[in-house]
C-alpha cells in the first residue's frame, strides 16, 4: 500500500526520534486489541448472514452457527432486478453527486479564500450559518416538492447533498493555506483572467483536498437513505442503501409502535418479516461495496485533510 | 471582522432573506389551496369544473392516485393496466397505486399532507392520526360526494360504520366494509392440548389459563406458555377500554359496561386484576421474560416455533390465519374470552379518505363506491389477475407460482372485505362467520366519537413519554405491580393526566348532549 | 443577483464580477437548500392548517413550546442530552486525539494504516444495524456477555435492558466505538500535516517524546480541534436520535437515562402528529446551539486569534 503517508512520516523517519520498545509494544498491541473490538462485530453480521435461520433463532447470535446456509443471499437475489436497478441508481449519483459537489463546492471555496476579495467573510459566513441553522423537514420538503416539482426526480437525490458546509469550509482553508499568492499575483501580472487562474493554477495545486472531499462526498451519497424515503414513491428511482434499509425501518416501525402494530393487527393487516439472515444479508449487500472500495481509496484521504484541515 | 465587513454581511444577509420571503411567499399561495394546485397541472384543472352535474359516459379521463400503506409489488405495472381497462370503462378515470412501506409511512405521509402533494385518495384511520389530519383540514368532507356518488356504499355498508367514524358529525374517510365487533382472547397451539390431553373447553377466562400454562411449562419447556412484547390482558381490546380515539392517550370508557364516566383505566378494578394476573403468570414463568423489551413480534414468535399461545383481537379465523403465516396449518385454535363490542377503534379503523388537494373528489368517490360494490375490481386490486396470480374455483382461490409477485396483503384497506375471494388455506364460509360475528355486538356509548387532543397538546406530549416508559413493564407483570402502578400513576398525575380526562369527559359530554 | 448589485460599489463588483459568477451556483443551492427552508420557524409559533397554509394559519405564540418545559420530565431530558453530549464532545476529543499520536508513532506505516482502516469499519454501519449488534452482546437470553463472558469471569448475569446504572457508560462507549475511526483520521491528516522540521529542532534539541507532543504536535493542530469542537458544541442540544431511539430498544425502564430532547419529541409527534411541536423543539434546539457556538468562538478569540472559528 504505498501513499503519501508513507513518504512523510515526520517522527517515524528519523531514527533518532522514535519510541522505546516497550512502549512501541504496548502500542502494538493495543491497537490490535481495539481492531478485533471494530471488526468482531462486522464478521458477525457476516456469519449471522449464512447461518441457518432456525439456528439463529434458537441459538441467537453466533460466530461460529452449528450450521451454514447461503439462503439469505439466494432469497434476495431471486429478485435481481430492483437490486441491478438500485445499484444502477446509486452509482449514477454517487458519481454525478460527487462530481457536481466537487465544482460547485470549489468554486465557492475560491473566492472566499482571497483575502483581497473584499465580500470574501460575508459569504464564509454565507455558507457556515447553514451548518447550525436549519428550518426544518416540511418546509425543506415543500420547496424540493412544490416550488422545484422535484418529487421522485432523480435530482432530489442529488441536489441537497451537493453543498456541505464543512467541506467548503475545509477546501477554503486549504486554499489559504496552500496556494502561494505570489503565483497568483504573477499569473494576474500575465493577464490571466480569474477563471483561467482558478482552473490552470488552483485546482492542479488542490488535487489532495479534492481528492479527500471527493471520497468522503462519495460515501455520503452512497450511504444516504433518507432523501429515498422522503423523495421517492417509485421503487424505479430508489437507492440500494434505502432498498435494503426499509425492511429495517418496517421492522423498527412494527417493534417500537405496538399501538399502531395491534390496530394493523385488529384491522386485519398481518406481517411478514425476512428472517434475521436476510437482514443481516440485506446489510452486508447495502454497505459491501463501499467497505471494500474504501481501503483502495482511503489513502488518499490524508494527504488531502493534511493540509486542507489547517485552519487559516 | 472589522465593522465595515460586519455591516457588509448584515446587510447581505437581510437582501438574501428578502429575496427569500418574496420567492416562499410565491410558494405559500400555490401551496395554500387545491386552485392553485390544479393549475399546476392544467390538464388536470380542464376536469375539475362542472362534473358534478356530468353522467359517467361525458366524464373527462382522470389518474387516480391511491396512496397506501404496503409493500411494493413486482407485477403492480401489469395490474394496474388490467384496472386501468375497467375503470375505463367504468368511470373513465385511470389509477396510480402508491403504495408505501410502512417503516416510512408515518415519515413520508405527514410530509406529503403538510407538502400538500396532489393525491387522491389516502389509506386513513383513527388510529393513524385521522383525527389530527382532520383538525389540519388535510382531508374533505364526504357526506355530500357519499349522497351523490358512492350509493352502492350506503346500500351494502352497516350505517353503523359511518356513524361511528364521524367526527364532529361529519366523515372524512370512507370505512372498509368488514368485521365490526372486537374481542379479545388466546390463539393457542391445538396439537399440543391434544398431546397433553389438555381440556381447553373449560377455559373461559384469563384465570382459567394458569392450570393449562402449568402443564404447558412442565412437560414442552422448549415453548413460551404465553408469549407476548407488550400488552397482556390489559390490551385495549381485552380490556374493552374505548380510549375515544388514539388508544396512547390516557382516560377511557368501559365500552362494555354503557359508561359514561372518563376515567384513566389504571384506576379501575378491572385494569387491577388483569395485572395482578399478568404478574402471576410472569412470575411462574409462563411469560417469556423479555416481554417488555423484546422486538420479536409473536407472529415471528409463532413462525420460529416457540410459541405455545398469544393474546391477539379476535374475529373469526384468526387462528387460521396465524397457523398459516406460520407455517402450521391446522395446529392452532382460538378461544374468545372478552364480549364483544363496537367502538370507534373498529369502525374508524380502516378508511379511505379524499385528501383536499385532490383535484376530482368526485372521480375519488366513484372509484371508492366501485371498491365497495364491484366484485372484479376489488379482487383485481387485492390478489391481482386470475389465471396469473391466482387460479379460482368457485369463490376459492389457490395460489401459483406468481403469486409472490403480487400479493399486497391489503384487502382490509380497500372497500368491502364481503367481496373478496377465499384463499383455499381458510374457512371457506369465511364471510358468513364474519357476519355472524358482527352480530349481537354491544355498542360503545362513545361510538362515534373522537378526542381532539389540540387543548391540551402539552399534556399528551409528555403523557406519551410516561406510557412509554412505564407500560409495558407494568402491563406485562415485568415489575412488581403495587409499587410499579404506584409509581406509573404518579407519574401521570405530574405530566397532568388530570387536565386531558377533564377535557376529554367535557368534550364527550358535549358530543353525547349533542345527540 | 441584479438586487445586489446595487447594494455594492460598482468598482468592487468591476473587478471581481467573475467571483460572483464561480459562487452563483454554490449561493443558488444554499438559498434553496437551506435558506428558504428557514422560513419554517414560522411554524414553530403557529397552529398549522394545511389548507390555509404556513402563512394563514393562526398564530400561537409559544404555545408549542410550553411541552418541553411542563414537566418534570424537562429536567430529565436537558439534563440527559447536555450531559451525554458533553461526554461525546470530550471523548470525540481525547480519544481519536491519543488514537491518532499512537499512531502517528507507529513504525510500520502499513500497520498503522491497516488499523486506521479498520477503525473506521463501524461508521459505515447505519445505528439500526448497531441496536442489533448490542442486542446480540446484550441480550438476556442469547448475548455474548451473558452466555460467555460474564460466566467466565465467574461473575452473575446482568439484565442490561432493565439496568439503568450501565446505560450511562453504555452509550458513550457505542458512540466512541462508532465515531473514533472518523475523528481519528481528521486529527491524524492535521499531525502528518506539521513540517518535519519542528521535530528535527527538537530532537536536536533533546526533547522527549512527550514534551515534542505537548510543545509542538498539539499546539499546531489546535486550530483543527477548535474547528470540530465547536461544530460539535453547535448540536449540544441535539441528540443522535438513532443512538438513544435504537440502541435501549425502546426500554422503558432506562428512560430516566436515556431520554434525549430529540426521543421525547418524537414520541410526542407520534402521539400529536403536530409539526408545530418538532419546529418548536427543533428552533430551540438551533438558537441554543447557535448562541453557544458564538460563545465560545468568543472565549477561543479572547484567548488565542488565531485559533478562532470566524
Amino acid at each position: 500500500m504505498e501513499s503519501i503517508v508513507a513518504e512523510k512520516a515526520p517522527s517515524a523517519s528519523n531514527p533518532q526520534n522514535k519510541l522505546s520498545l516497550p512502549a512501541s509494544a504496548g502500542i502494538h498491541l493495543f491497537f490490535i486489541l481495539y481492531s478485533l473490538f471494530c471488526i468482531i462485530p462486522v464478521i458477525l453480521i457476516i456469519m449471522v448472514s449464512i447461518s441457518d435461520e432456525s439456528t439463529v433463532v434458537r441459538e441467537g447470535y453466533q460466530f461460529f452457527p452449528s450450521k451454514f446456509d447461503m439462503g439469505a443471499y439466494e432469497f434476495l437475489f431471486k429478485d435481481a432486478r430492483q437490486i441491478i436497478r438500485s445499484y444502477g441508481i446509486s452509482i449514477f449519483v454517487t458519481v454525478f453527486g460527487t462530481l457536481s459537489s466537487l465544482i460547485i463546492m470549489a468554486l465557492y471555496a475560491y473566492p472566499i479564500s482571497r483575502s483581497d476579495f473584499p465580500h470574501a467573510k460575508p459569504f464564509t459566513f454565507f455558507v457556515f450559518f447553514t451548518m447550525l441553522f436549519g428550518g426544518g423537514l416540511v418546509p425543506w420538503y415543500l420547496v424540493y416538492v412544490q416550488m422545484l416539482e422535484l418529487k421522485d426526480n432523480i435530482m432530489a437525490l442529488i441536489l441537497p447533498l451537493v453543498i456541505s458546509a464543512f467541506f467548503v469550509l475545509i477546501m477554503r482553508t486549504f486554499f489559504i493555506t496552500t496556494i502561494p499568492s505570489a503565483v497568483l499575483e504573477s499569473a494576474k501580472i500575465d493577464g490571466a483572467g480569474e477563471l483561467t487562474i482558478f482552473m490552470r493554477i488552483v485546482l492542479p495545486l488542490s488535487l489532495p483536498v479534492l481528492a479527500t472531499v471527493a471520497l468522503f462526498q462519495t460515501l455520503t451519497y452512497w450511504n444516504d437513505w433518507f432523501l429515498s424515503l422522503v423523495f421517492i414513491t417509485k421503487d424505479a428511482n430508489i437507492t440500494v442503501q434505502y432498498l435494503m434499509y426499509k425492511t429495517m425501518l418496517n421492522i423498527q416501525f412494527l417493534a417500537n409502535n405496538s399501538t399502531a402494530a395491534a390496530a394493523i393487527q385488529a384491522a386485519g393487516g398481518t406481517f411478514r418479516f425476512p428472517s434475521e439472515t436476510v437482514r443481516m444479508a440485506m446489510v452486508i449487500i447495502g454497505v459491501g461495496p463501499i467497505i471494500f472500495a474504501y481501503p483502495f481509496f482511503q489513502k488518499y484521504f490524508v494527504k488531502g485533510l493534511t493540509v486542507g484541515a489547517v485552519k487559516g | 471582522m472589522t465593522k465595515k465587513s460586519r455591516g457588509k454581511w448584515v446587510s447581505l444577509l437581510l437582501l438574501s432573506m428578502i429575496t427569500v420571503l418574496s420567492v416562499s411567499a410565491c410558494s405559500g399561495n400555490s401551496g395554500s389551496g387545491k386552485e392553485t394546485a390544479a393549475t399546476n397541472k392544467p390538464e388536470q384543472s380542464a376536469a375539475t369544473g362542472g362534473e358534478a352535474t356530468e353522467a359517467p359516459d361525458e366524464l373527462k379521463p382522470h389518474k387516480l392516485t391511491l396512496v397506501y400503506p404496503g409493500t411494493p409489488q413486482t407485477d403492480e405495472a401489469v395490474v394496474e393496466e388490467a384496472l386501468n381497462k375497467l375503470l375505463t370503462a367504468k368511470i373513465n378515470a385511470t389509477i396510480d397505486l402508491m403504495p408505501i412501506d410502512w417503516g416510512a409511512w408515518d415519515d413520508k405521509v405527514n410530509l406529503m399532507i403538510a407538502g400538500r402533494d396532489v393525491i387522491d385518495i389516502y389509506f386513513t384511520a383513527q388510529w393513524n392520526g385521522h383525527a389530527n389530519n382532520v383538525s389540519k383540514g388535510a382531508f374533505i368532507p364526504l357526506n355530500d360526494l357519499i349522497d351523490q356518488y358512492g350509493q352502492g356504499i350506503k346500500e351494502t355498508l352497516d350505517p353503523a360504520f359511518l356513524e361511528g367514524a364521524k367526527i364532529n358529525g361529519k366523515n372524512y374517510g370512507v370505512p372498509t366494509n368488514k368485521e365490526l365487533a372486537s374481542a379479545g382472547g388466546i390463539v393457542y397451539r391445538k396439537d399440543v392440548t391434544d398431546e397433553l390431553g389438555i381440556d381447553m373447553s373449560a377455559v373461559k377466562e384469563p384465570k382459567d389459563l394458569d392450570a393449562v400454562y402449568a402443564v404447558v411449562k412442565e412437560k414442552r419447556p422448549d415453548l413460551v406458555p404465553l408469549y407476548t412484547n407488550g400488552a397482556v390482558f390489559n390490551a385495549h381490546y381485552f380490556g374493552n377500554y374505548d380510549f375515544l380515539g388514539d388508544s396512547t392517550i390516557p382516560g377511557a370508557l368501559l365500552k362494555d359496561e354503557n359508561g359514561t364516566t372518563v376515567a384513566p383505566v389504571e384506576d379501575s378494578a378491572r385494569y387491577q386484576d388483569y395485572l395482578k394476573l399478568a404478574r402471576d403468570f410472569y412470575v411462574k414463568g409462563y411469560i417469556n421474560a423479555d416481554a417488555a423489551t423484546t422486538q420479536v413480534a409473536p407472529q415471528d414468535a409463532w413462525n420460529a416455533g416457540k410459541v405455545f399461545s398469544t393474546i391477539e383481537p379476535m374475529k373469526p379465523g384468526k387462528d387460521a390465519e396465524i397457523a398459516s403465516a406460520a407455517g402450521i396449518p391446522g395446529k392452532t385454535a382460538q378461544i374468545i374470552m372478552t364480549s364483544k363490542t363496537v367502538a370507534t377503534s373498529e369502525t374508524a379503523g380502516s378508511m379511505l379518505g379524499i385528501s383536499s388537494t385532490s383535484t376530482n373528489p368526485e372521480r375519488a368517490m366513484m372509484l371508492i363506491n366501485l371498491l365497495h360494490t364491484d366484485k372484479e375490481i376489488n379482487n383485481l386490486l387485492n390478489f391481482g389477475i386470475e389465471g396469473v396470480h391466482y387460479t379460482k374455483n368457485g369463490e376459492i382461490i389457490s395460489p401459483t407460482g406468481k403469486t409472490a409477485d403480487y400479493s399486497p396483503g391489503s384487502a382490509w384497506m380497500f372497500g368491502s372485505q364481503f367481496l373478496n375471494y377465499v384463499w383455499d388455506t381458510e374457512a371457506p364460509d369465511k364471510w358468513e362467520q364474519f357476519k355472524a360475528f358482527n352480530e349481537g355486538a354491544i355498542s360503545s356509548p362513545a361510538l362515534g366519537f373522537v378526542f381532539d387532543s389540540e387543548p391540551v397538546k402539552s399534556e399528551v406530549g409528555a403523557l406519551a413519554n410516561v406510557i412509554r416508559q412505564f407500560q409495558k413493564a407494568v402491563e406485562t407483570g415485568s415489575v412488581e405491580p403495587e409499587q410499579g402502578l404506584k409509581e406509573y400513576r404518579q407519574a401521570l398525575k405530574d405530566a397532568g393526566i388530570d387536565k386531558v380526562i377533564a377535557e376529554k369527559q367535557k368534550q364527550f359530554d358535549d358530543f353525547l348532549a349533542s345527540k | 443577483m441584479d438586487i445586489l448589485y446595487g447594494k455594492f460599489q460598482k468598482s468592487v463588483f468591476r473587478k471581481y464580477w467573475m467571483f460572483y459568477l464561480m459562487m452563483l451556483p454554490g449561493i443558488a443551492i444554499l438559498v434553496v437548500n437551506n435558506y428558504i427552508p428557514m422560513f419554517g420557524i414560522l411554524i414553530a409559533f403557529k397552529n398549522i392548517n394545511y389548507t390555509d397554509g404556513i402563512l394563514g394559519s393562526p398564530w400561537t405564540g409559544l404555545r408549542n413550546f410550553e411541552y418541553l418545559f411542563k414537566t418534570k420530565d424537562a429536567w430529565i431530558i436537558t439534563r440527559n442530552t447536555l450531559l451525554y453530549n458533553g461526554s461525546f464532545i470530550v471523548l470525540n476529543l481525547i480519544v481519536p486525539l491519543a488514537f491518532a499520536l499512537m499512531l502517528n508513532e507507529m513504525r510500520s506505516r502499513f500497520l498503522a494504516k491497516l488499523h486506521q482502516t479498520i477503525m473506521f469499519l463501524p461508521y459505515f454501519l447505519s445505528m439500526v444495524v448497531v441496536s442489533y449488534l448490542a442486542f446480540a452482546f446484550m441480550s438476556d437470553e442469547h448475548g455474548f456477555l451473558n452466555t460467555t463472558l460474564l460466566p467466565m469471569l465467574g461473575l452473575d448475569e446482568v439484565k442490561w435492558y432493565f439496568t439503568k446504572e450501565v446505560w450511562p457508560y453504555v452509550l458513550p462507549l457505542v458512540n466512541t466505538w462508532k465515531w473514533v475511526g472518523y475523528y481519528t483520521v481528521i486529527y491524524m491528516a492535521a499531525i502528518i500535516g506539521i513540517d518535519e522540521e519542528y521535530y528535527e529542532a527538537a530532537t536536536i534539541d533533546g526533547a522527549s517524546k512527550w514534551k515534542q507532543m505537548t510543545r509542538i504536535t498539539i499546539p499546531l493542530i489546535t486550530p483543527v480541534i477548535v474547528i470540530m469542537t465547536l461544530l460539535q458544541i453547535g448540536r449540544i442540544f441535539n441528540a443522535d436520535f438513532g443512538l438513544f431511539f435504537q440502541v435501549p430498544r425502546e426500554s422503558g425502564v432506562l428512560f430516566p437515562v436515556t431520554n434525549v430532547i430529540d426521543t421525547y419529541v418524537y414520541r410526542t409527534f407520534l402521539t400529536v402528529g403536530d409539526i408545530g411541536l418538532s419546529s418548536a423543539a427543533g428552533l430551540l434546539q438551533s438558537v441554543v446551539g447557535f448562541t453557544l457556538v458564538f460563545l465560545s468562538n468568543w472565549i477561543v478569540r479572547r484567548i488565542n486569534k488565531d485559533n478562532a472559528l470566524f
